[in-house]
């Protein structure tokens, strides 16, 4: 019998006042709160006689340390951290400036190099960074500034006004810790805290589990495109030197996927012949066999990435998924008493795979609009509605505007999304229409009766992955670098609504899909003589790398991702 | 009563570790944590204050990242911490560590210092015991069970085998606490914030320095071990396989 995480009910909890309260101490958070503290440092020289305390500023984390959940691959565009921080780049960790890059089309064996690097992969002046420690030292920055970015918490719910309609955001419910497998209080419980803040500023990353709650609640995207979603599957490597030079970028298009899967890869090379190397596959693909770990594993063994990575280490591993539904499913980004911003709202420029440079933008900007929702002493819609003409304004909506019709070209395959994609490049994004309408991802997943058993022409991409030890390796060492650890008695946090469905339709019409798309081993389907089709959903919750596939893609809508117990997690040190 | 409780910095526990490029230490680019029996040690300590009254002071040494280990203690609820801070700290031996831990404390008073069993990265055990014999105070290690009592303490050790032995001692004195002797609690929100306004007094090298000396323990080498797999075909009769293999895991094994 699985018993999922839920906050306990009839607990007092304790209560502490907030005037903004962020959520997610990632590029987004990091920057909203480093940009907040700038303004408020600004005022207090200006109007010494009406002060703005930093004092009950916080920023919620979830990682035992800053950074520790941060993946990405990661290239920075400065633009965004010049207007944050002039001259960051003397003191921030960047590994390397990009100053060559390459895409190239793979066949099964072959490649075939673009003559020119399309537009939006140009990166030079760009670099590359571990987006950890990039994340660290813009934590350092800001717990420099007096705001308290408290670890190991995470925010397990809104809170909603009790006066009026309810209908206001009036605060965060932080994670219940000391909670058994059985939703029990152990001796060492401590109740989740409310945070009473004036402004909540969610900034929680890919398939924000709070932004999720609050766009069902006021059905926020009922104008939006569905958003979409890739997962990146990340392996650090060393190499043997010269295998690619500090600040080279490579991209892929092409094998292992084929024309019915949206994806690519990366090679970025960074310092002391470290190599950062991806694959993100689009979450809308037709096989429910298919497994993203496997793709990657598939990629590695061309033999043009194999050839890099020969004699080389596989050192870290990890895996995330990426919204890249662009402008056309931005949810609205604020109302009474919040604001979304980063990957939580869908700041990913798709053409370019950048978010970070957004992700930061976002957060600054709705610091801006947070600062005068303090002065004035309102955080209404009508004040925090300022984000969102902000960011209208600002150079975000020029960057996505130009793409926005970008991936729903790609709706299609591969062929009609070259194509779409060409032509938006001559028309200013627009293309076809104006808005390109799109389906949800797990819209696309196909019944196994309606595939070939075999696979056909994907055979190679459906799971698992065996792996060699050296070049490829199967999931669970994979998971092993990721460092993921979480404390162990705990109920799941992958919440699944029905479990009837996964035992007795999703066997039998999908095939159980979670066992593949998952990055971690988290689902299994083991042996269950009562069960129909002999099989049982299990899960191992402490597999977990907090990617949130299983909520974005399973074909019943049923998973629902919640933080488990705060300070679990993937280690991504480096990554 | 007035404690005090000696804490570490150590590598994370699954952090993968890589050699130095002198073979004597790890690459200081890993997450650190907490050395797991410090904070049963400080978990002790707290429980003791609140049930007798008094004063919990952690201490640690290392570069200034280690001053999260005091952060996190602070937030539990220590009332203050002393940050023995420099890199070159890292690199004493745990004699010299002892000496330069008596030396930052010499102007006060405890009744009690507590030292994690031994560290999860060097494994010395040294460290509290070395302590005691600097202080001239008696010490116990592999501590389980505290209780005071009108004499001193009365303690509970752990021996070999589910063996337990039961000292009587005066105090002051300094216990080196077993992981599991307690459950650990977790920060609150309102301690994390707190812990900002509470004192944490930094020591310099300089200031300690005459009380530290030449090392007397040093690492020479440090080396991955060698992972490797020998398989081996016994053939003959099944009669025969058996006996040659009985031979091989009495002998060669040693597992019979």
């Amino acid at each position: 019998m699985l018993i999922f995480r839920k906050p306990l009910e009839n607990v007092e909890r304790p209560q502490m006042p907030a005037d903004v309260v962020i959520v997610g101490g990632g590029p987004a958070g990091m920057a909203c709160a480093l940009r907040l503290s700038q303004l408020i440092d600004q005022h207090n020289v200006a109007q010494p006689d009406a002060p703005l305390s930093k004092e009950n500023i916080y920023v919620l984390e979830k990682a035992r340390e800053v950074g520790q959940h941060c993946l990405s691959g990661a290239l920075l565009d400065p633009r965004s951290m010049r207007e944050l921080l002039p001259g960051f780049e003397k003191e921030a960790p960047l590994d390397a400036e990009v100053t060559k890059e390459s895409v190239y089309f793979l066949t099964e064996k072959g490649k075939l190099k673009f003559p020119v690097t399309p537009p939006p992969l140009r990166d030079h002046g760009n670099y590359v960074i571990s987006i950890n420690r990039f994340v660290k030292w813009l934590g350092s920055k800001v717990e420099e500034t007096g705001i308290t970015v408290f670890t190991g918490f995470a925010g397990s719910e809104l809170l909603y006004g009790l006066d009026g309609d309810g209908n206001r955001v009036t605060g965060v419910r932080t994670d219940d810790k000391g909670v058994d497998k059985e939703n029990q209080q152990k001796s060492n419980f401590e109740p989740g805290y409310d945070l009473q803040a004036k402004v909540v500023i969610l900034a929680e990353g890919t398939r924000g589990s709070l932004t999720k709650q609050l766009i069902s609640k006021f059905d926020l995207t009922r104008n939006s495109n569905p958003q979409t979603w890739g997962q990146g599957v990340k392996e650090l490597w060393e190499v043997p030197s010269g295998r690619v030079a500090p600040g080279e970028v490579i991209y892929t298009m092409g094998w292992p996927l084929t024309s019915k899967e949206y994806g690519g890869a990366w090679i970025y090379g960074s310092k002391d012949n470290v190599v950062s190397l991806g694959f993100v596959t689009g979450l809308d693909y037709p096989d429910p066999r298919l497994d993203p770990q496997k793709v990657l594993q598939d990629f590695k063994q061309h033999p043009f990435v194999a050839k890099l990575l020969e004699g080389g280490k596989m050192i870290r591993y990890g895996a995330k998924s990426l919204p890249y539904g662009g402008w056309w499913a931005l949810p609205p980004l604020a109302g009474d008493g919040w604001m979304i911003v980063g990957d939580s709202a869908g700041f990913l420029n798709s053409a370019r795979l950048k978010g970070i440079h957004l992700a930061i933008k976002s957060g600054m900007l709705a610091a801006e609009t947070a600062f005068e929702a303090l002065k004035k002493d309102d955080s209404s819609a009508a004040t925090l509605g300022a984000f969102q003409k902000n960011v209208e304004a600002s150079w975000i909506k020029d960057e996505l505007w130009k793409v926005r019709n970008m991936h729903q070209g790609f709706e299609h395959g591969f062929y009609a999304g070259m194509f779409h994609t060409g032509l938006q490049m001559f028309t200013g994004g627009r293309g076809l229409h104006n808005r390109y309408p799109s389906k949800a991802g797990y819209e696309h997943m196909k019944k196994l009766a309606e595939l070939p058993p075999d696979g056909g022409g994907e055979a190679h991409l459906l799971g698992p992955a065996k792996g060699d030890g050296k070049l490829t390796f199967d999931k669970l060492t994979d998971l092993y670098h990721s460092g993921t650890k979480h404390e162990e008695d705990q109920p799941a946090h992958l919440v699944i609504r029905d479990t009837d469905i996964c035992n007795t339709r999703c066997v039998k019409e999908f095939g159980s899909p979670c066992q593949n798309f998952c990055p971690a081993n988290v689902y299994e389907m083991v042996e269950d003589t009562t069960q129909l089709n002999g099989k049982r959903i299990s899960l191992n919750p402490s597999n977990c790398v907090h990617c949130k596939t299983c909520d974005i893609i399973d074909p019943y809508q049923i998973i629902t991702w919640v933080p488990p117990e705060g300070g679990g997690g993937p280690n991504y040190d480096g990554m | 009563m007035k404690i005090l409780v000696c804490m570490k910095q150590v590598p994370q526990k699954d952090a993968p570790l890589k050699l130095n490029e002198s073979g004597t230490w790890i690459r200081e680019d890993v997450s650190y944590e907490v050395n797991e029996p410090d904070a049963f040690a400080l978990e002790e300590s707290l429980r003791q204050k609140e049930k007798h009254g008094g004063e919990v002071v952690v201490i640690t040494s290392g570069p200034a990242r280690a001053q999260q280990v005091l952060r996190e203690a602070l937030a539990k609820g220590a009332d203050r911490a002393i940050h023995l801070e420099d890199n070159a700290f890292v690199g004493l031996d745990a004699f010299n560590t002892a000496r330069a831990f008596a030396a930052a404390i010499k102007d006060e008073q405890f009744d009690l210092i507590f030292t994690g069993l031994q560290s999860d990265d060097y494994g010395y055990a040294q460290t509290g015991v070395v302590l005691a014999e600097l202080l001239g105070w008696p010490h116990a290690t592999i501590i389980m069970h505290i209780e005071k009592n009108d004499a001193g303490i009365r303690v509970k050790r752990e021996l070999e085998a589910g063996y337990f032995q039961y000292v009587d001692m005066p105090l002051p004195a300094v216990l080196t606490i077993q992981s599991g002797i307690n459950k650990l609690r977790y920060a609150t929100l309102i301690g994390i914030k707190q812990a900002k306004n509470k004192p944490l007094r930094k020591v310099t090298l300089a200031e300690v320095q005459s009380a530290i000396g030449a090392n007397l323990q040093k690492i020479e080498r440090l080396y991955v071990p060698q992972k490797t797999k020998n398989t081996e075909f016994l053939e003959g009769p099944p009669a025969e396989v058996a006996k040659k293999l009985v031979d091989k895991l009495r002998n060669e094994v040693r597992v019979l």
